[in-house]
């Protein structure tokens, strides 16, 4: 253990690189985080600058599977704040029992990561429910999110299959990040390179209305349970899901 | 007539089908707009805490039959509507490019006849298919005593299609719907079964019951759903609950719908399908309704208290599902880590396992968690009764002396 902080420049590939180098040479780091963090006056904070090895990432997955990998990728997209290190102990004891340590929840590493990825995997799954789109005055589908972990990668492989006929961005306001589809391909980019008008199509409002209209007709009185709710559908979420958002009033009577 | 209100109409008639469900089917979107997720995607969540996948409508809530617990049969004086074919692709399409929905859940009232409606069900949806090109969930009812070509054609568009068997009994059917007849459900139950593939109806068949509206028992509905699970592959068999839509002398009256006793069947539902449970290990003659108090599982383990507790290190896959508040995942969990370790009750907390109901039928390491002089019935189900009975928390606001 030394007490040195260590620094990568924030993507997955170079922080495989730097942890496997870590460990290569035997140093346990304090820390490991990147570019955002706010460093106090007694960290020591190193950027080694690691060169990134570009097959770093099919080799993990040649030695020790794909489930492996797919862990420690969910667990960098979280929002956890020592994620770094979890991904780095995790992956200090899949070298250290050569097999998949996947099983053995008694590690800490394992648990955790396996909580994490959970915590991510769900997330992603409610929102692939939850996103609601607008239609744009050009016909471009366009929705908001502010989900707590990093899903909009993975959401938008989702809809990538689903809607791969129409051009749509999903925009992560708390990350500033925009994904664009071009019914090709999606890219992410910052969404302070893109300017953009927000015009509504003219039918939109009619089909918002239709959709809160079924919605506030489909639950059942007589069974009326806003806790059973509540647990499905998490308040945090609602701020931009159509038919619970303010936008439709009727929503909670 | 607006759209707009169809729609309050066609969606407010449909809502007492209790399926919900879009998963099982893993349709790819060819060129056009819209796939399957297998594991089912849910969109929103009702006032009553229901999950929305799918768009859930009638065709039309007009009906030649007379069912006496139905909104829409024939007797009552109620506004009908029916929406043309174009009318719901335009909804359906518009609600799934701005994600509303998972697909297309489409039932009817029987208008004319059996097959007229069918007729009417499957242009709709060769419409959806074909012309917008549209791969989403669609799961659609077929109409019972309709002709069996139909069933088979409407089978070749549909993801899951069903046909309720509505009362769990035939004298039940009698009684309320005098119109229909148990067979034509069962044979289109058939139909699918003998056709099944992945192209026909990939995610399967269903089917609902009405709890509460006739005098039958627990038993009786479990030894139903058990014979359709056994005979006709089903996928899931729906509980809804009786709610008193209409006014009849045949028809008990009740206030609140038995949502408890719901909630019962489809725990024990469970047992059946994922836990290797038999209706004779839950009810008997003697014993013929769930326990109110209990979910269905903690009263089997408490009346066979000689088998428990189950040693967490050893016990087979189908014991450790015996214990309550072990279920099908942490059960798997179980199997698989202690291959590399001894579990511990720690490691068991980290993995899901509720020990507050688990603790007490279980050892780890031939430790018992609790006191071995309190394994006895008795005690067990006393705190067990309690967990279930969550101790409402006291007001917050001061009452006043003086109320107005």
């Amino acid at each position: 253990m030394n007490n040195n902080i260590y620094l990568y420049d924030g993507t997955f590939l170079n922080l495989l690189n730097l942890i496997s180098f870590l460990i290569k040479n035997n140093i346990k780091p304090l820390n490991i985080v990147d570019a955002n963090y706010e460093p106090t006056l007694l960290d020591k904070i190193i950027n080694l600058k690691i060169t990134n090895n570009l097959n770093i990432i099919t080799n993990i997955k040649n030695s020790w599977g794909k489930e492996i990998l797919k862990v420690m990728y969910y667990v960098y997209l979280s929002n956890e704040k020592y994620k770094e290190l979890i991904i780095y102990y995790f992956y200090l004891n899949t070298l250290k029992y050569k097999t998949n340590i996947l099983n053995m929840r008694n590690l800490k590493c394992v648990n955790s990561s396996l909580k994490i990825f959970k915590y991510v995997n769900n997330e992603t799954h409610k929102l692939k429910g939850f996103i609601r789109f607008q239609e744009l005055a050009n016909h471009v589908l366009y929705a908001e999110i502010e989900p707590t972990n990093n899903c909009l990668l993975l959401l938008s492989a989702h809809f990538k299959r689903r809607l791969a006929n129409e051009f749509w961005l999903i925009k992560d306001i708390k990350r500033n990040i925009i994904s664009i589809y071009d019914k090709k391909n999606y890219y992410l980019i910052s969404a302070s390179n893109l300017k953009m008008n927000i015009e509504l199509n003219k039918n939109e409002l009619e089909y918002e209305d239709l959709w809160c209209t079924f919605y506030n007709t489909i639950g059942i009185k007589e069974r009326r349970n806003d806790k059973l709710r509540l647990n499905f559908m998490p308040k945090k979420y609602w701020k931009h899901i159509l038919e619970v958002s303010d936008k439709n009033e009727k929503s909670n009577k | 007539m607006e759209l707009k209100e169809k729609l309050t109409i066609l969606a407010d008639a449909a809502k007492y089908d209790a399926s919900c469900s879009s998963s099982g089917s893993t349709r790819q979107n060819k060129g056009g707009i819209g796939n399957a997720a297998y594991s089912g995607i849910c969109h929103s969540f009702a006032s009553d805490g229901r999950c929305i996948s799918l768009l859930k409508i009638l065709l039309t809530n007009c009906c030649i039959y007379d069912c006496k617990y139905c909104l829409n049969r024939k007797s009552n004086n109620i506004k009908r509507a029916i929406f043309t074919p174009e009318e719901i692709c335009s909804i359906t399409m518009n609600f799934y490019r701005r994600n509303y929905i998972e697909g297309l859940f489409l039932s009817s009232g029987i208008i004319k006849n059996p097959d007229y409606t069918m007729e009417l069900i499957i242009k709709t949806i060769t419409l959806l298919r074909y012309k917008y090109h549209f791969n989403g969930y669609i799961h659609a009812k077929a109409i019972p005593g309709s002709s069996e070509y139909l069933v088979k054609k409407l089978g070749t568009l549909v993801d899951r299609m069903s046909a309720n068997i509505e009362l769990p009994t035939e004298e039940g059917l009698k009684l309320l719907a005098p119109n229909k007849k148990e067979t034509s459900v069962t044979n289109i139950m058939s139909t699918i079964k003998e056709n099944r593939n992945k192209r026909f109806t990939p995610a399967g068949s269903s089917t609902q019951m009405i709890i509460g509206a006739t005098n039958e028992t627990d038993l009786d509905i479990m030894t139903k759903s058990s014979n359709m699970y056994d005979n006709y592959d089903l996928k899931r068999v729906f509980y809804s609950a009786y709610i008193p839509v209409n006014q009849d002398k045949l028809l008990p009256t009740l206030k609140t719908p038995p949502l408890t006793r719901e909630h019962r069947l489809y725990q024990a539902d469970w047992l059946l399908r994922y836990y290797n449970f038999k209706v004779e290990d839950i009810l008997s003659n003697d014993n013929p309704n769930f326990n109110l108090l209990i979910d269905p599982k903690a009263d089997y383990a408490l009346r066979h208290l000689n088998e428990f507790p189950k040693e967490i290190n050893t016990s087979s896959y189908y014991d450790l599902l015996k214990v309550p508040g072990i279920g099908v995942t942490s059960a798997k969990r179980i199997i698989k880590s202690r291959k590399y370790f001894k579990l511990t009750f720690k490691d068991l907390k980290n993995m899901g396992v509720v020990l507050k109901r688990a603790s007490y039928f279980i050892t780890c390491n031939n430790k018992y968690f609790l006191n071995k002089a309190l394994f006895n019935k008795e005690f067990i189900e006393n705190n067990l009764v309690l967990e279930n009975h969550q101790i409402p928390k006291p007001s917050l606001t001061q009452l006043s002396l003086f109320n107005e």
